[in-house]
């Protein structure tokens, strides 16, 4: 297990996400009611870069011109195909078997700091 | 401990591949430059009271940003020559693409407007814009010449104009339509393709839309998804319409391609047009073989949006069963959000299959040359 350094607590808000480079992967980090997940940055249906897409709710609906929103902030849609992902598990969220990979994230006072400032990291395996 | 804050993911230099053929490419066009080939009349029409076009967008939602990639953000300055170094790096470096087929320029909302006579100046318009901007600044870029369809006169005359040009290599129709395609009306267009082997290609898009017929036989559909579900039952009827009308019997040398409609679902369709031509022969005695031969001889196909059965065992035979090795073309669709991936959208298939689906197809289809080399490749 390796963990890469993300940025400081601040630099992701609610509702934020930040790309970053973790070894040779390319990393999402979301920021979810202040709960922090990981999500490889790649879609496994065709290889767009998932994280860029947008982050959004999911729809749901009791029948047609109804539309309800659940899980607000924790679902990625795909910028090329569309495809929905579940942000905690990175998870398809109709067909759950089809998945990116999603990584354990950590909030942490750097090593040696000085400051009082909380760091995230993101741990790969 | 290493710690990184990039925002891009790194590129990866993956394992060489050859080069391919993509046959279905929508360039966006820089609108003033596009304008200043129209005649002053239209000009200032367009200046003054807008476009005057019907659009598929306004009635039906095509997904992501405008229906391209939310990745993709072409320049915004204007220039054609932005338009095509952005898609020079983004979409043919990218995936080592030795041939671009544009499927036409400009909306195909062109086709939906009852006024031939606009129609066949818009076309005109886009036809040389592309011919100037970009076919004449990358040799690997080939286009379709867009007519108006609604006057199959002046669409014969567009192709006249144009037809002969090196890099225009087919002639491009919108699946919408006011007749299926079979129809006698068209022949001029017919002549006018066989004059300059140019293929007959029909695109998905603009059904039900202008003065097109509506989406099914139903009637106006509703969803984007129920939209593009009609867009097979079109692309039957009009395949079913050329060969029982005779239109290969007549035009022994024309190549029809039906574009972005699916292709799996062909397979079936074939044996059940076989099964009725064995009941029905007499009433169409001029259909002289079983549909499928026609299909063999006359039709090509591009793969996007492929259908994967869920069982990846019937791939292969669904494949066989529609001709796949001798008439199916690769096509991305770029830089539409339903684009396929030239490296992940198919599943496994043996080296010459994929060279035929990849490239040799489309060349022989379009007289193209072969591969440069087959050893230089771009990383996936
Ligand atoms: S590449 Fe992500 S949904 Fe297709």
């Amino acid at each position: 297990m390796t963990k890469y350094l993300v940025g400081k607590v601040g630099d992701i808000p609610p509702g934020g996400k930040k790309i970053v480079d973790a070894g040779s992967r390319s990393v999402g980090v979301y920021n979810v009611q202040g709960r922090y997940y990981a999500l490889r940055n790649l879609c496994p249906h065709q290889g767009a870069a998932l994280c860029t897409g947008v982050t959004t709710a999911f729809v749901t609906s009791s029948g047609p011109g109804d539309f309800a929103y659940e899980c607000e902030g924790e679902i990625v849609r795909c910028p090329w195909h569309q495809w929905e992902f579940d942000v905690k598990t990175g998870q398809m969220v109709v067909d759950p078997a089809t998945r990116t990979i999603a990584y354990e994230v950590s909030v942490e006072k750097y090593d040696v700091s000085v400051d009082d400032e909380e760091y995230i990291y993101v741990h790969i395996r | 401990m290493e710690s990184v804050a990039a925002t891009q993911e790194t590129p990866r230099r993956g394992r060489k591949r050859l080069s391919i053929i993509d046959c279905d490419i929508h360039m966006p066009t820089a609108r003033d430059e596009v304008l200043s080939y129209l005649p002053r009349h239209y000009r200032e029409q367009i200046d003054t009271f807008g476009m005057r076009l019907p659009t598929q967008g306004a009635m039906y939602l095509n997904g992501a940003k405008g229906g391209i990639m939310q990745d993709q953000s072409f320049p915004q300055d204007g220039k054609a020559s932005s338009l095509l170094a952005y898609f020079q790096t983004e979409h043919l470096d990218k995936y080592n693409i030795e041939h671009a087929i544009l499927t036409g320029l400009g909306d195909y909302a062109i086709q939906t407007t009852p006024d031939a006579d606009y129609a066949a100046a818009l076309c005109t318009a886009y036809n040389n814009y592309g011919i100037d901007h970009y076919l004449a600044n990358d040799p690997r870029i080939k286009s379709s010449v867009m007519i108006p369809k609604q006057d199959p006169l002046l669409a014969a005359k567009e192709i006249d104009r144009v037809g002969s040009h090196p890099q225009i290599v087919q002639v491009i129709s919108s699946n919408g339509a006011e007749k299926p395609y079979g129809h006698r009306f068209y022949y001029p267009i017919y002549e006018a393709c066989v004059r300059h082997n140019l293929p007959f290609a029909v695109h998905v898009s603009m059904e039900g839309i202008g003065i097109n017929n509506p989406p099914t036989g139903a009637g106006h559909v509703n969803h984007y998804i129920e939209y593009r579900m009609a867009r097979t039952q079109i692309m039957m009827a009009h395949l079913a319409s050329m060969i029982f009308e005779g239109v290969f019997d007549r035009f022994p040398t024309l190549q029809f391609v039906m574009i972005e409609a699916g292709m799996l679902w062909i397979a079936p369709y074939i044996w059940r047009m076989d099964q009725d031509w064995k009941a029905l022969r007499s009433q169409t005695p001029w259909v002289k073989e079983p549909p499928s031969e026609y299909v063999r001889k006359h039709v090509k196909f591009t793969s996007q949006p492929i259908e994967l059965p869920p069982d990846e065992s019937l791939f292969l035979p669904l494949m066989k069963s529609m001709f796949a090795e001798t008439n199916l073309l690769f096509a991305s669709d770029y830089p539409h959000w339903d684009f396929d991936n030239p490296f992940k959208s198919f599943p496994k298939m043996d080296d010459g299959m994929w060279d035929r689906i990849f490239y040799r197809n489309a060349a022989e289809l379009y007289g193209l040359p072969a591969r440069r080399s087959e050893t230089e490749g771009a990383s996936a």
